[in-house]
Order: C-alpha cells, then sequence, then structure tokens
C-alpha cells in the first residue's frame, strides 16, 4: 500500500468512527454510562440518520413519509418554491449574496489598494481612516447595516463587502508598493508609458499578492453573509440556523451546517484553481494545496 | 516622484555646463562635470565628483573601478534614473533629464530583472508587443532573436526555470530586440559564475561586433573590461574621479579566449591593474 493510499484509508476510516459515535455513542449510554458524555445526546448534536431524512425533507428530495417526491411530475418543484422556501432557496440566497459581496469587495479591494498602492499622498491621507474602521469588529456593524439597507439582499452584500474589502485592500496595498522599481525602470526603458507599465508590471507583480488573499476572502464573504442573516433576514441558511436554535430542531440546524461546509469548500477549492491557473510561473504553486 | 527641472539642477552650478557643440566626431554620449552627492545621516556623502568624458558612436566603452567609486551612479544618471547633483549628462547631445527614459537608450540591469510571470517568447516580445508591432511579424523577429541567443525550446518556459546565464541572456535579448543605438549596461554580468562569464562575453561580442551600438559598460571586473572594450574609463576609489583613460587596441573581431593568451593582453592588464591596484588599496584603507 502506498503511503498515500493509507492516509486516504485513514482518513475514510476515521470518518466512519467518528459517525459510528455519533450515530449509536448515545445507546451506549445504557450499558457503559460513565464513558459517554452528555453531549453525546441526539437532544443537542442529533445523529446522522435523522440529519439525513431532515436533509431530504427541507431538500424536497422526499416528503415526510419518506416517499420520494423526485418521479412524480411537478412536486419537486412545487415544494421548492412552497411556502417560506426549501432548503434549495435558502442555499441559493446564501449563495447569491456571498457572490456579489464577494465579487463587489475583491473589486474595490484591489482598486483602492492599487490606488493607495501607487499614490503615497493618497495612502498617507486615507491611512488613519482605513485603520480605525477596521479595527471596528464588522459583526458590530451589522443592525446599523440592516437599518441603512433593511432586512433584504443588500445588507447581506454589504456585509460581506465590509469584511472582504480590507483583507484584499491591504494585500493589494502591500503587492502594489512592493512592486520591483527595478521592474518599472526596466518596462520604461523597452517603451512602456504609464498605463502600459500599470497593466504589464503592477498587475501581474501584485496579482500573487491579492490571490493570497483571496482564499480568505471567499470564507470572509460567507462570514459576512451568514451574519447578516443571523440578525435579520427573509431567507438564506443562517435565518435556517437561527430559527433551528430557536425551535430546537438541532438536524435542521446540521443540515444547514453541511450545506455550508460544502459551499465553503467548493469555493476555496475554485479559487485556488483559478489561482494555480493564472500563477502557473510560480513554481510552488504546482506543489502547494 | 516629480521629475526634476533640469534648469533647478543647472542653478547649482551656473557656469558648468554647455551642451556640446557640433563636433567632427558624432558624440553619442557626453558628461561634463558630473557630480553626485547623497545625504547621509544628515551629512553629505560624495560619491562622484566631476567627472567628464565623452564616448564616439560606436564605441565600446567600460566604465571600471573598484566598488563603491560611483560606476553605477553616473550610469543611472546618463540613464536618467537618478538626479544629477551638478554637472550634465547629454545623449546625442541633449541633456539627460531625471525620469525621462530616451526610448534609443537600452539599459541592461545588474540585477536579474527579467519578468517572472512572462515566458522567454514574452519577455523577449516585451518591447514589440508594446510598440504594437502587428502579431506575426513581432512573433518572428522574436523566434529569430530566440535561436540566435541559444534559446531554442526555451520559448515558453518561465524565467524561474531557467538558469542565471539564460536569464541574462533573455533580459539581453529583450533589450536589443528593440534596436537601441546606445546601450548603457549596469555590471550585467556580474552575478554569473567565470564560466557563464566567458560564454556572454562570446555571446555579447558577437552582436555587438555586427551591430556596433554605442556601449557604455560598467564593470569593476579588469579582465572583463579588456575582453569587451575599445576604451576604459579609470575611476578612483570614493569620490569617483576620473582617474585615466586607456585606449584598448585588439583588433576585432576578438576571440574572448584566445584575446586571453596573447601577449599584448598581458601587458595592457599589468598597466591598468598596477593603477587599478591604487585605488583598491585605498578603498582598503578606509
Amino acid at each position: 500500500m502506498s503511503k498515500g493510499t493509507f492516509i486516504n484509508v485513514c482518513r475514510f476510516g476515521l470518518l466512519l468512527v467518528l459517525l459510528a459515535i455519533w450515530e449509536w455513542g448515545w445507546d451506549l449510554r445504557k450499558h457503559v454510562s460513565w464513558i459517554v458524555p452528555t453531549l453525546l445526546d441526539p437532544y443537542f448534536i442529533s445523529k446522522p440518520s435523522l440529519i439525513w431524512t431532515r436533509f431530504l425533507e427541507m431538500g424536497c428530495f422526499a416528503n415526510t413519509r419518506g416517499d420520494w417526491l423526485i418521479n412524480i411530475d411537478g412536486t419537486f418543484m412545487k415544494c421548492v418554491y412552497a411556502g417560506k422556501g426549501s432548503l434549495w432557496t435558502h442555499t441559493l440566497a446564501t449563495l447569491k449574496n456571498t457572490f456579489w459581496g464577494f465579487l463587489v469587495g475583491v473589486g474595490s479591494g484591489i482598486g483602492v489598494g492599487m490606488l493607495l498602492g501607487r499614490s503615497e499622498m493618497l495612502a498617507k491621507i486615507f491611512e488613519p481612516y482605513i485603520v480605525a474602521f477596521n479595527s471596528l469588529p464588522r459583526v458590530a456593524l451589522v443592525p446599523l447595516i440592516i437599518i441603512m439597507f433593511g432586512l433584504g439582499d443588500v445588507s447581506k452584500i454589504v456585509t460581506a463587502l465590509t469584511l472582504v474589502f480590507f483583507v484584499v485592500f491591504f494585500n493589494t496595498f502591500e503587492g502594489t508598493r512592493g512592486v520591483d522599481r527595478d521592474h518599472i525602470n526596466a518596462a520604461r526603458f523597452l517603451g512602456a508609458n504609464a498605463w502600459q507599465v500599470t497593466w504589464t508590471i503592477y498587475v501581474p507583480s501584485a496579482l500573487a499578492w491579492v490571490f493570497a488573499s483571496l482564499t480568505p476572502a471567499v470564507s470572509f464573504a460567507l462570514i459576512g453573509v451568514i451574519v447578516g442573516e443571523f440578525i435579520g433576514s427573509e431567507r438564506g441558511l443562517g435565518k435556517v440556523i437561527i430559527e433551528a436554535e430557536a425551535t430546537l430542531q438541532t438536524a435542521d440546524m446540521m443540515v444547514a451546517l453541511f450545506v455550508l461546509m460544502v459551499i465553503g469548500v467548493v469555493l476555496v477549492l475554485g479559487v485556488r484553481e483559478v489561482q494555480r491557473r493564472l500563477l502557473r510561473w510560480q513554481r510552488h504553486h504546482a506543489e502547494t494545496f | 516622484m516629480a521629475p526634476v527641472n533640469d534648469m533647478d539642477m543647472l542653478a547649482h552650478r551656473p557656469a558648468a555646463a554647455q551642451p556640446a557643440a557640433a563636433a567632427s566626431v558624432r558624440q553619442r554620449i557626453e558628461v561634463r562635470d558630473i557630480t553626485k552627492v547623497f545625504p547621509l545621516h544628515g551629512e553629505d556623502l560624495v560619491a562622484v565628483e566631476k567627472v567628464s568624458f565623452s564616448i564616439r558612436e560606436g564605441e565600446f566603452v567600460a566604465l571600471l573601478g573598484p566598488s563603491g567609486c560611483g560606476k553605477s551612479t553616473i550610469l543611472n544618471m546618463i540613464a536618467g534614473l537618478i538626479t544629477i547633483t551638478g554637472g550634465a549628462a547629454y545623449l546625442d547631445g541633449r541633456s539627460v533629464a531625471y525620469g525621462k527614459v530616451d526610448p534609443q537608450v537600452g539599459y541592461v540591469f545588474q540585477r536579474d530583472t527579467v519578468f517572472p510571470w512572462r515566458t522567454v517568447r514574452r519577455n523577449i516580445g516585451y518591447g514589440l508587443e508594446l510598440s504594437r508591432l502587428a502579431k506575426a511579424e513581432r512573433e518572428a523577429r522574436v523566434l529569430e532573436v530566440i535561436r540566435q541567443a541559444g534559446l531554442k525550446g526555451f520559448e515558453d518556459a518561465y524565467p524561474l526555470a531557467l538558469s542565471g546565464g539564460m536569464r541574462q541572456r533573455v533580459a539581453l535579448m529583450r533589450t536589443l530586440i528593440m534596436q537601441p543605438q546606445i546601450l548603457l549596461m549596469d555590471e550585467p554580468f556580474g552575478a554569473l559564475d567565470t564560466h557563464t562569464k566567458l560564454e556572454m562575453h562570446k555571446f555579447l561580442l558577437e552582436i555587438w561586433e555586427h551591430e556596433r551600438q554605442t556601449v557604455l559598460f560598467v564593470t569593476h571586473d579588469l579582465s572583463e573590461a579588456l575582453t569587451l572594450s575599445d576604451r576604459i574609463i579609470l575611476l578612483s576609489a570614493r569620490p569617483g574621479r576620473l582617474k585615466e583613460d586607456f585606449e584598448v587596441p585588439f583588433p576585432r573581431p576578438r576571440d574572448a579566449i584566445r584575446l586571453r593568451e596573447s601577449r599584448e593582453y598581458s601587458e595592457l592588464f599589468a598597466k591598468v591593474w598596477h593603477s587599478l591596484g591604487d585605488e583598491f588599496a585605498k578603498t582598503k584603507a578606509e
């Protein structure tokens, strides 16, 4: 067995052990009560089988009696859009707001980062404001953002944006300031004007720094949206979680958490793939993950 | 950083500089009483003091001196990369202004300045790409240059995958493909090992003996200066002053390796070495 296979086998084995403890651990209490902590009570953490059932129901794959809805014409779509929304509409709302928060945050972060990175004067003028605003815990701003932008999508996008902007901004700023002077001079001797120096030297040099910030930026976008949904929203996975807390439906909460986990992993992997392609010239990107 | 007005610089020493009068031989590079003072811990450090020389069209001149004597400082003032404290520099009779880059000047840096995010092909084609040359013609010229530089097979390699010598060849060709009439070179082979350096000398001689650009080549390596140049301008230890001017009369085309075995080479080497040795001693004494 190669080292890689061994690692994979161990990973899978660990998963099975954890799932088994989660599913049947509480039942052991009847026999060996001293070894089973109270925290394993399904009342707190639910059970994999329960979570799976709720996942099928919330995702409109099955109804509460356990019948598959996928097979029946139209029922699936009807369920997806029914009432206060299904897992699908909540997930879509969270995804959409994360996407926009990420996009606008990254765009503005790169733009402002490059601008201030190139102008010593502007950097000096804005520095105290940026430092002050960035030291404010963003979560504390959410109620204000909701007052300003309402319970809809915009407030979630703005929350995500305030988190994403600073990560991307600081990295772009540093990256732009760290551009090799000799690269700039070399470009100018080869005939580059100011605009061409920006596009052919500043942008590619700073790109490695910008990308280093995109992985945390994706996570921050998701955090911003979820926190926004906690505090006040009409839909979204954050709302599912908060409602499950209020009604003590841990299985529902677990479903939302797993969907969030999958979204987080997929987004981070996606960013890394883009990064790997655009930074091919940096050898080490081929090896690290 | 705002470009410094040329008049401001001249204001320091009103009597110093007059543009070159129309001479019978065309002076491509000229410096007159050029001086550079750096502020250092509140004191003024004179790096270069009143250096004057001129370089004819098609001449290959080496600027030689111990390290810290201000060779690179002079080159950078001529290139417009740093301000001139006193005196003036002229390229083709036009005075040099800080921050203004002359498009007919090619500059090869001491440090590796190949763009790491561009392949060999796109590094060499960079200048042509900016000049909006038609893609087909650009590609053809780039490939020709790549062949000439012995980089065939590495067209699509990124610089990080290349050796130091190959990278410096890319940097050199990236400059030469723009066909600059004046070449300023700041110890371009300083970071290379002896063997690679010799290879680069052969390579540069071959190109230069064909193209005959006007070259100012900064180095602290006497054998390099003797191998490549027509003339060696020797600077004193800091503050850099003009010490001596040697003609290097070896016939061309030169063979970088054979040349070193000749008696004339040894004689001139000894002569310059003696003069240079005094300056090394001064640097050490400080």
